[in-house]
């Protein structure tokens, strides 16, 4: 039995198993993890699937040597991705600083769920929003996507390797345990249909002398372990060779400068958003399940006739600040819609502020996503 | 006439023209016997991928290995080194670190590797002592010895037998020794990479400034001389009772079994999965 | 036997000192003078005495001696 990587055909599928095809249909080789609700499902679909296409799925003694086994996979040349939630992504986060630091193309799903701490497994909060981008020590970018249907689970997979492979960081698929366990349409095209994109590596044969593979703001080859490019990566500060440098601070200056500019540099390339505010004067702004609340509200508000339009960020980072500049020149109101205390709030509201009135709401209980007359109720009281 | 050239400097790192190792360091010694069992076996060291962690012997590849290194976070490149040979199984995946990385932050992972028999090859420098961080107490540090987060001298039990913990988690090739036999060392570093399964190897080595210096002891020369008076071949001290082996380093191959490697038994499963069988 | 000495890469006779402790024939001296790193790397005095038992280059954290001349050298291009 020869199994296809690409199951293409529609389905009712669930979020979690959707984010697993992704991945398989995206290239993915190998898979590391540790069970956790509500993330299991993918864990268990990649085992299934993985070793049938050649790939496979090991399950770690924890969450560190989780992702320490996938950035190791990554350096052998393979896609590599883990999938957890915010437990998980707590203990992972030196390593994932690692990945950024030394340059690591890998996927790393959060089904985000009730926190802090062991908090509520099968609830979903959008509670580790900032972590993904400030977790781990030290200043960085880092590109994060937020899905907000099981089709969306399955495509931002595929993209989030793509970006990986691509700009060589890691890449997060912000999710949380609604849109995980929830089952919905799911339309996985034919197999030439989805982009692949496999990391630069320095030509065969280079001489490793000549090899600069980091430190490039439009990114470096990767010297892949394997294939005879002597490659030095180390997690401490380090030169475009891979030279340690723990002395001039200049080198320090550089390491954490191109780390950094390798994402903003390309960022219009990156940011994804789902407008939809033309005339509008009061906007409404969220990501991942929220977002549905949000459409739905706004659609029952326009047949009221008020003027309410939407702003979904699909990738909250690399920090979108210019589409949130945007909209918020042509709004009168923002109100800034998340499932938590308001944690991409501050960012946006900073943006905004200047141009606009800037205003959060959580759900009557953090842990539900909004309904939608409760929306309704926020865009009447702006409005007045 | 052609000069003498060491046979080993052409392993070294081009970029790299002395180790950073303190003199009289006994990771300089572990770095020749590493790099001479590579030699004896014809190897390349393109055949290879080191790994380590953070700490002085972590820098035994990093940098001054000519070949793939990556040098990871504290206490992790066994779990590093399982991903890498996940990726590339005809590579021999060799982790270099010490005994602080191996097996205090990273003593799950060993723990764990072991059990797994994956097919890795482990060198843990065992020299007692925090070294890099300016020689704070480890749980290898014999009770009662002053360090700088332990002035009063230590209160806790160290490690009687790291590679005991070792054996028993499940590794199929377990040897212990110490920097005053780097030709023994050189044998079993040789066979633990003709082999398959999780090989370990513990090095005791001498740290002479952070942990001899301080402890008062008078450098390399002694401490080596010390190790070389303390050995006792594993075959010998089966004869001894426990008052005479009190003190004691037991040195030579202590296991060598054949069992299950972890990474031949993926194959297996994937056939098993590609077969329709489950 | 030859032995070469790489003296800038000897960290001292007197931090280190292994090699003359480890040579049974006393081959080896302490220099003069120190090398560019302010090390005293040591000096043959006995070249005839040395037996090529490569103890100096075996024990020698620093890769700074090399012993040849010794049947069977293996290391090296073919």
């Amino acid at each position: 039995m020869n199994e296809k990587r690409v199951q293409s055909g529609r389905y009712f599928m669930m979020g979690n198993v959707a984010c697993a095809e992704g991945a398989i249909a995206a290239g993915c080789e190998f898979a590391a993890g540790y069970p956790i609700t509500p993330a299991t499902e993918i864990a268990n679909t990649l085992a299934e699937r993985l070793p049938k296409v050649g790939g496979a799925f090991f399950q770690m003694e924890d969450e560190i040597s989780s992702i320490a086994a996938v950035i190791g996979a990554s350096w052998a040349g393979k896609k590599a991705m883990t999938a957890t939630s915010g437990p998980g992504i707590s203990l992972m986060l030196e390593n994932i600083g690692f990945a950024i630091g030394v340059e690591t193309p890998c996927v790393i799903v959060n089904v985000q769920r009730g926190a802090p701490s062991t908090g509520m497994p099968t609830i979903g909060i959008q509670g580790d929003m900032v972590q993904a981008k400030h977790g781990s020590h030290g200043d960085y970018q880092i590109i994060a996507l937020c899905p907000s249907s099981p089709q969306e689970m399955f495509d931002h997979t595929v993209l989030a390797f793509n970006y990986a492979e691509k700009y060589r960081t890691p890449v997060f698929v912000l999710s949380d345990a609604f849109v995980g366990h929830m089952r919905e349409e799911v339309t996985i095209p034919e197999a030439d249909r989805i982009e692949r994109v496999y990391r630069k590596i320095p030509a065969p044969g280079t001489d490793p002398l000549e090899i600069k593979g980091f430190l490039d703001e439009d990114v470096a080859p990767m010297p892949i372990f394997g294939q005879g490019f002597k490659a030095h990566v180390t997690s401490s500060c380090h030169d475009e060779v891979g030279k340690r440098n723990l002395i001039d601070i200049s080198a320090l200056d550089k390491f954490i400068r191109k780390l950094s500019n390798k994402i903003l540099k390309h960022r219009d390339e990156i940011t994804l958003v789902e407008k939809d505010y033309e005339g509008a004067e009061v906007v409404l702004v969220s990501y991942g399940a929220v977002a549905r609340a949000a459409r739905a509200a706004a659609l029952r508000a326009r047949e009221e006739g008020l003027p309410v339009g939407t702003l979904r960020l699909i990738t909250p980072w690399p920090f979108p600040s210019e589409e949130i500049e945007k909209m918020a020149r042509t709004a009168k109101q923002v109100i800034v819609l998340e499932n938590n205390l308001g944690q991409m709030y501050p960012y946006i509201k900073a943006e905004a502020a200047p141009f606009s009135q800037v205003s959060f709401l959580p759900p009557r209980w953090v842990g539900e996503i909004h309904d939608p007359e409760h929306i309704l109720t926020k865009i009447r009281e702006v409005l007045r | 006439m052609s000069e003498l050239t060491h046979p080993l400097h052409r392993f070294i790192r081009p970029t790299v023209p002395h180790s950073t190792f303190c003199p009289g360091c006994g990771d300089g010694i572990v770095a020749q016997s590493i790099l001479r069992a590579i030699d004896e076996l014809g190897m390349d060291l393109d055949d290879f991928v080191f790994v380590s962690g953070i700490g002085c012997a972590a820098w035994i590849p990093s940098p001054l290995f000519n070949a793939d290194v990556l040098h990871t976070t504290h206490g992790r490149p066994i779990a590093f080194a399982f991903g890498i040979k996940a990726g590339l199984p005809d590579k021999k995946v060799m982790v270099v670190s010490g005994d602080g990385d191996l097996v205090a932050i990273g003593g799950n992972h060993l723990i764990q590797n072991a059990r797994r028999n994956a097919d890795l090859t482990v060198l843990c420098i065992n020299n007692g002592i925090y070294g890099m961080t300016g020689g704070q107490a480890a749980p290898t540090t014999p009770m009662g010895v002053r360090t700088t987060t332990t002035p009063y001298g230590t209160f806790e039990n160290p490690f009687e037998d790291i590679s005991a913990m070792v054996i028993a988690a499940g590794a199929s090739f377990v040897a212990r020794w110490t920097t005053a036999h780097p030709r023994e060392l050189t044998r079993s570093i040789k066979k633990a990479i003709q082999r398959k399964g999780f090989s370990f190897i513990e090095v005791l080595s001498q740290c002479p400034v952070q942990f001899g210096r301080k402890a008062g002891l008078s450098g390399a020369v002694q401490m080596i001389e010390d190790y070389k008076k303390r050995s006792l071949l594993a075959r010998e001290a089966g004869k001894l009772g426990p008052e005479e082996r009190k003190g004691r380093i037991v040195v030579g191959e202590l296991v060598e079994m054949d069992k299950p490697e972890m990474f031949e038994e993926v194959q297996k499963m994937k056939a098993r999965a590609e077969g329709g069988v489950s | 036997m030859q032995i070469r000495i790489y003296p800038e890469r000897c960290k001292g006779v007197e931090e280190c000192g292994l090699c003359l402790h480890v040579c049974k024939k006393q081959v080896f001296k302490p220099s003069e003078g120190l090398n560019l790193r302010g090390y005293r790397p040591p000096e043959i005095e006995n070249e005839k005495a040395c037996t090529a038992c490569e103890n100096c280059m075996i024990f020698c954290p620093d890769f700074a001696l090399v012993v040849g001349g010794k049947k069977g050298k293996r290391g090296g291009p073919a």
